[in-house]
């Protein structure tokens, strides 16, 4: 027990990764703000520096580099409308407007205090539950992970806005653009037009910086010589009592994330999109309209990401199975320094898990510590005139989507994507499906699939999986009660109800 | 820039290819790596372990990315449609050199140039620790008794389990339900929630899960017992004819555009045969359960036309109905 | 507010016609896949989903049933200058242009120098003037895009 608290509190005694902490976070932040620059990217970059290190040094490095570049994703989402990373696509929805509304300064102060519960939270369930918790994640089957999609699909209604149709036809032409490239089973090209640079499929990060990124710096043209809003940077630092108002519904998000975060192939993306849905459903009285800057849009989504962290070492620390794209890398690392990831580590080495624990507890203070320095200087970025600001977000927008793949035909396609995400939002299209169906699309696909193939491609039998076991029948029903309420049956249902 | 030893070497290659000057100090910056199948994979760990020796001996810095589907096409294509300045690399594994046959691409190794035959895997078909068969023989008995019903994990066609499962129908007779994953690593665990029942993988990627006792494995792809997996019976127990294909095994590359000037290629040549050759990273193998190879020029040519053509025939016998061509239409000998 | 949702904003008809003809060309693309495809095929899905995209782009379609153009708009050719006028402005168009060539001019000139023409070019355009701020500020971007990009993470600009 004692061995257990002297390894939890290992990287807040020695203050060499003390810093190697503190330098990962506030790296991380910055790595995550940028568009294109993706945690993994500044991971996998890390790993060759701390070959010769100490392990417990490189992870102490890992771990602040994941935590701050979740976070820092929410940054431009916040002030440029441009998420930095996939996983604040959502933060975006309610950040900006906070922010066009002058309120740049309160919604990164508040996003940061909801990161650091979310990640709290996070940690401690890892450190609770990462057994049971991997355990349950190992459950689901391909059906599973097939019926999470679907529920992911019918976030389209939340993130449609005034016209369901629209959203429809958005999810459906973001899923073909997930599509594109090769098939994962028989390696046919599909919808490729013919055309070998297709054929390796559509980076979905160049679609969202083109969506987000480029699309708004065409439509702020209209807006060329409006004068900027003036930010408030008064009230940074949210007040205990707004913390303490959303922190019930910080809970129920951060329990979301870490849960979509143990299940080795979903991550923060879907995890922030699920938290943000959920927020939308239960919260009646929101302090603005959803989409129009409501605080709580910003909290569920803010919160879910950093503890999908947490919820994404489960599987890695457990069972040696990444649980994303990062903890892959930290499995790499790993292995490098002799230490063999899998089902014995936790046995062989424990000192690696509470390390591990202890650790991120401590990335997350300092992500407090970073989140709310400095703010004022960036909140000032949306009083920069729009003359400067829009060409700016275009290099931007070049440059982190180059840094993606070093392809300049997906800088072309960045812009393509640009333009048609104008005329869409002329026209009362909303991004958020298209991003859905653009992450939903080849889960949905590939999962599908796998599940036909499991039943040996039995209509009936696959539908008669999907309630026969437990959990994939607890799905469906979620499934049918969010069909159920958000279709025009709901008041047929409860007449029905109530007659009786 | 580079080690003493390579220098002298890279000048004199360098200064035959090219007179230019600028040249001369490849690499100057970094160099992206692509991996073709996805993280937590074999391909992936090899890649990872690895890199970091070679940006030690190159003093640059490698960034790897996967680059996973349509059975390494995806990646391979990626890599071939660079520039040809040495500074794209490809891990591959041995997939590539079944393309044409399998009718996924035109290419092969042979339209690139080789670096390193870093290593050879073994194979192991893999079940899930409360699976009813012990051993092959039994999971074999069951399967024909009650053919279409096992589901075996597979990485889409022209992978791994699809090769072990055609060399095992060229011998003998089994009819699986294959369910597609993403590579290795998604695979297991697809196997660890029981979700599916036996998985041809490599040892590399499976062996610790064997030896935790997550997984159970029915038969290693040799002739004889190995040493890191005591107990588990080779596969020749089970099919003794399945021996003319073996030894057989998964194996792990470097390499570059085919164009690629001679002096970067030479540069990259020496680097990862010393990168390879380091002790770490000869553990590293040996913990990994595969065996080092460090082959390039010549006998690397010669190690990837004779897979080349075992893989291909083992195909052609289970069943030439998949193949979109013979092997004898691609010039591919008989072994 | 709620009136404004039923008015049709110029070029709404015809950009909605537009979808529809992208919807065909995406169901004719996801048919090429494997003709018509089985539950269990890599056609299944890019074949369904172009099939919600038409279903759904009818729909929008068919909304439009139930909106106005706008009374002020007078007649399709009156609509036309409207939507022109709305969208071509003289600067969004030249902004569209410089971006479409300084794409192209990366590959040529180098990432950096086609980088600082278009910011300092479009600054210049947008501030009407003001040339040598706005050739510093585009120097100073350039050089934090160096900083970050080239020295801390390394990635390479072409």
């Amino acid at each position: 027990m004692s061995d257990t608290f002297s390894y939890l509190l290992m990287a807040w005694l020695d203050p060499q990764l003390l810093l190697l902490t503190a330098v990962g976070t506030l790296a991380g932040i910055y790595v995550g703000a940028i568009p294109g620059l993706s945690v993994t990217m500044a991971a996998s970059i890390l790993i060759s520096f701390t070959f010769s290190w100490d392990i417990n040094n490189a992870l102490a490095l890992m771990v602040g580099i994941y935590v701050g570049g979740v976070y820092g994703g929410s940054r431009t989402a916040i002030l440029l409308n441009i998420p930095g990373a996939p996983s604040a696509v959502t933060t975006a929805f309610d950040g900006y407007p906070l922010a066009q509304r002058g309120e740049a300064g309160r919604a990164i102060g508040l996003s940061t205090v909801m990161s650091v519960i979310g990640g709290l939270l996070g940690t401690l369930v890892l450190a609770g539950t990462a057994p049971y918790l991997a355990d349950m994640a190992l459950e689901f089957a391909p059906r599973d992970y097939f019926l999470i999609a679907v529920l992911g699909l019918l976030l389209v209604s939340t993130l449609s806005g005034k016209s369901l149709a629209r959203g429809i036809f958005s999810v459906a032409l973001g899923g073909i653009i997930g599509l594109v490239g090769m098939d994962m089973v028989t390696a046919q090209p599909r919808l490729t037009m013919g055309s070998m640079a297709l054929m390796g499929g559509i980076h979905y990060v160049v679609v969202m910086i083109g969506l987000f990124g480029a699309a708004e710096a065409f439509y702020q043209l209209h807006n060329l010589n409006r004068v900027p809003v003036k930010q408030k940077v008064d009230k940074i630092i949210p007040p205990l009592k707004m913390v303490l108002k959303y922190l019930p519904l910080s809970v129920r998000t951060s329990i979301i994330g870490v849960v979509v975060g143990a299940l080795p192939g979903t991550g923060g993306d879907i995890a922030s999109l699920f938290a943000y849905d959920h927020a939308k459903r239960t919260v009646k009285n929101p302090s603005s309209p959803f989409g129009e800057g409501a605080y709580e849009g910003l909290v569920a989504p803010e919160t879910a990401n950093n503890a999908a962290v947490g919820g994404a070492y489960v599987p890695m620390l457990t069972l040696g199975m990444p649980g994303d794209a990062v903890t892959a890398v930290i499995i790499g690392a790993l292995v490098i320094h002799g230490l063999n990831p899998g089902p014995m580590l936790m046995i062989e080495t424990p000192h690696i898990f509470w390390f591990t624990v202890g650790n991120l507890a401590l990335a997350n203070l300092f992500l407090l510590l970073f989140g709310l320095t400095g703010i004022k200087v960036f909140s000032k970025v949306v009083e920069v005139p729009k003359a400067l600001m829009i060409p700016l977000i275009l290099v931007l927008c070049v440059v982190g989507t180059y840094s993606i793949n070093s392809n300049m035909m997906e800088v072309y396609w960045m812009l393509g994507f640009g333009i048609l995400g104008y005329w869409l939002k002329v026209f009362g299209f909303q991004m958020g499906p298209i991003i859905l169906g653009v992450i939903l699309g080849p889960l949905l696909d590939e999962t599908y699939r796998q599940a036909m193939s499991s039943v040996g491609d039995d209509t009936g039998q696959f539908l008669l999986a999907l309630v026969a076991n437990p959990l994939s029948l607890v799905l469906t029903l979620v499934i049918v009660l969010v069909l159920l309420s958000q279709t025009p049956l709901k008041p047929w249902v409860k007449r029905r109800l109530s007659r009786q | 820039m580079f080690k003493p030893i390579l220098a002298p070497l890279a000048l004199a290659v360098g200064s035959l290819a090219l007179a230019g000057t600028a040249q001369a100090e490849y690499p100057e910056r970094n160099i992206q790596a692509t991996i073709q199948w996805g993280a937590g994979g074999a391909t992936d760990n090899v890649a990872r372990s690895l890199t970091p020796h070679v940006e030690d001996i190159l003093d640059t810095t490698l960034v790897l990315t996967n680059r996973a589907g349509g059975t390494g096409v995806i990646g391979m294509n990626h890599v071939m449609r660079q520039r040809p300045d040495g500074y794209n690399l490809l891990y591959g594994a041995e997939n590539p050199l079944l393309y044409p046959l399998m009718g996924l691409a035109d290419f092969t190794y042979d339209d690139m140039h080789t670096v390193n035959i870093i290593g050879q895997g073994l194979v192991v078909i893999a079940a899930p620790a409360d699976s009813p068969y012990d051993n092959f023989s039994e999971l074999l008995e069951h399967a024909q008794e009650n053919p279409g019903e096992l589901r075996m994990g597979g990485t889409g066609a022209g992978g791994l389990p699809s090769t072990v499962y055609a060399m095992i129908n060229a011998v003998d007779e089994l009819d699986v339900r294959t369910v597609t994953f993403g590579g290795d690593g998604p695979g297991i665990t697809a196997m660890l929630g029981g979700h599916i029942d036996f998985m041809p993988l490599s040892l590399a990627a499976a062996g610790e899960q064997i030896r935790g006792g997550e997984m159970k494995g029915l038969a290693v792809l040799t002739t004889e017992e190995i040493d890191s997996l005591p107990e588990v019976p080779p596969i020749t127990e089970a099919l003794p004819d399945i021996e003319s294909f073996l030894p057989w095994g998964p194996f792990w590359g470097v390499f570059v555009h085919e164009d690629t000037p001679d002096e970067a290629k030479a540069t990259l040549e020496s680097a990862y045969e010393e990168a390879v050759g380091r002790e770490e990273f000869q553990e590293f193998l040996q913990n990994f359960g595969a065996e080092a190879l460090n082959l390039n020029g010549e006998e690397a040519e010669q190690y990837l036309d004779n897979w080349q053509s075992v893989t291909a025939w083992a195909m052609y016998e289970a069943d030439a109905g998949i193949l979109e061509a013979t092997p004898e239409e691609l010039g591919i000998p008989r072994p | 507010m709620s009136q404004k949702f039923e008015r049709v904003q110029a070029g709404e008809k015809v950009f909605d016609w537009l979808l529809l003809l992208l919807s065909i060309a995406v169901l004719i693309e996801a048919y090429r896949i494997d003709g018509i495809p089985g539950l269990n095929s890599p056609g299944s899905f890019p074949m369904g989903l172009a099939v919600i995209m038409l279903a759904s782009s009818l729909v929008i379609l068919a909304s439009h049933r139930h909106k106005r153009r706008d009374p002020r708009i007078r007649n399709a050719r009156h609509e036309f200058q409207v939507f022109f006028h709305e969208h071509f402005q003289p600067h969004i168009v030249v902004f569209t242009l410089f971006a479409v060539a300084y794409l192209a001019a990366i590959v040529w000139v180098s990432f950096y120098i086609s980088t600082f023409f278009f910011l300092a070019v479009m600054f210049i355009y947008f501030r009407q003037g003001r040339v040598v701020s706005s050739l510093i500020i585009a120097a100073v971007a350039i050089a934090v895009i160096y900083g970050l990009f080239t020295l801390v993470f390394r990635v390479y600009l072409p």
